[in-house]
């Protein structure tokens, strides 16, 4: 059961103690690694004769662009970036557990800072495509009467998308650690392979699959 | 108690039939639609693959309400 929870690795001793949990650590070694590499693979760029690294790199970023402009359309061009590199965070973190870390989104508190983050960027989007009275209005369409429950919307999206990253990256741990206590030897390979790789870029994806979804809605 | 809190979690991961039901109709019409189309695997499988995703949310939900009656009701 200790598994489960998310310890803390160090206090910082300021204001009667900060306590950093496991998966701040862990995020902030997902992020040097993410860093690094974003400064080893974009050095000796060129425009002729481009090498193996720079032509994957530029079919990633292809995809990945021609995936959200057909999900927001041009108007949301302006967040490509910052969802990549949510894909990019939730597909390393939800991954780690491979090499023996607690995946960062088996925590709460992580998936729904990222909820936070992705409804606040709906919400702002929306503001800042139609203006303040434009989104206001469109509060109430294509009828009056759904007022209450688009306001209810604002609540329900950040709760649905953080519970559906942390539920199922906390089951899969949860089936996966159940498999090894019962058959420790080679079983569980299959299962990790499904729970582990697979369920984690599912999860990924349509986390930022979602709320592109929700910035088309919100800018169009 | 610890027997009613049980009781209580196992109703909850109940809502794991409605998943169940919702991602084996999905995939009946996917292989229907591959079986009529071939050359629109593709496509299909993206748009299958997400709708379970967010089919399997439901059922999701229900584990975190039985981990929560399990950790938060002792």
């Amino acid at each position: 059961m200790e598994e489960l929870n998310c310890e803390t690795v160090f206090t910082i001793p300021v204001f009667g103690g900060i306590g950093v949990s496991e998966s701040t650590v862990v995020t902030w070694i997902i992020m040097a690694a993410l860093t690094v590499l974003a400064i080893v693979l974009v050095r000796n760029l060129k425009v002729e004769n481009p090498g193996k690294i720079q032509l994957a790199l530029e079919s990633a970023i292809g995809w990945a662009q021609d995936f959200f402009d057909g999900v927001m359309g041009v108007r949301g061009r302006a967040y490509i970036p910052y969802l990549i590199t949510v894909m990019l965070y939730l597909a390393v973190s939800n991954l780690i557990g491979l090499a023996g870390f607690k995946p960062p989104t088996k925590d709460l508190n992580v998936t729904a800072g990222l909820a936070l983050m992705s409804i606040i960027l709906i919400e702002g989007s929306g503001y800042r495509a139609k203006g303040f009275k434009g989104k206001l209005k469109s509060f109430a369409e294509p009828v009056p009467i759904v007022l209450p429950i688009n306001i209810l919307e604002i609540f329900i999206k950040p709760v649905s998308l953080c519970m559906r990253l942390f539920g199922n990256i906390l089951g899969s741990f949860v089936v996966m650690e159940l498999i090894k206590v019962i058959v420790p030897v080679l079983v569980p390979i299959p299962f990790s392979c499904y729970f582990d790789i697979f369920d984690g870029l599912i999860q990924a994806y349509v986390f930022v699959f979602l709320t592109a979804l929700f910035i088309g809605e919100a800018v169009e | 108690m610890s027997t009613l809190i049980a009781i209580g979690a196992g109703i909850a991961v109940l809502t794991g039939i409605g998943a169940g039901i919702g991602i084996g109709i999905a995939t009946s019409k996917a292989v229907d639609a591959i079986a009529r189309q071939p050359e629109a695997e593709g496509k299909i499988r993206t748009t299958l693959i997400l709708g379970c995703a967010l089919a399997e949310a439901t059922a999701i939900y229900g584990f975190v309400i039985a981990l929560l009656c399990i950790f938060f009701l002792k």
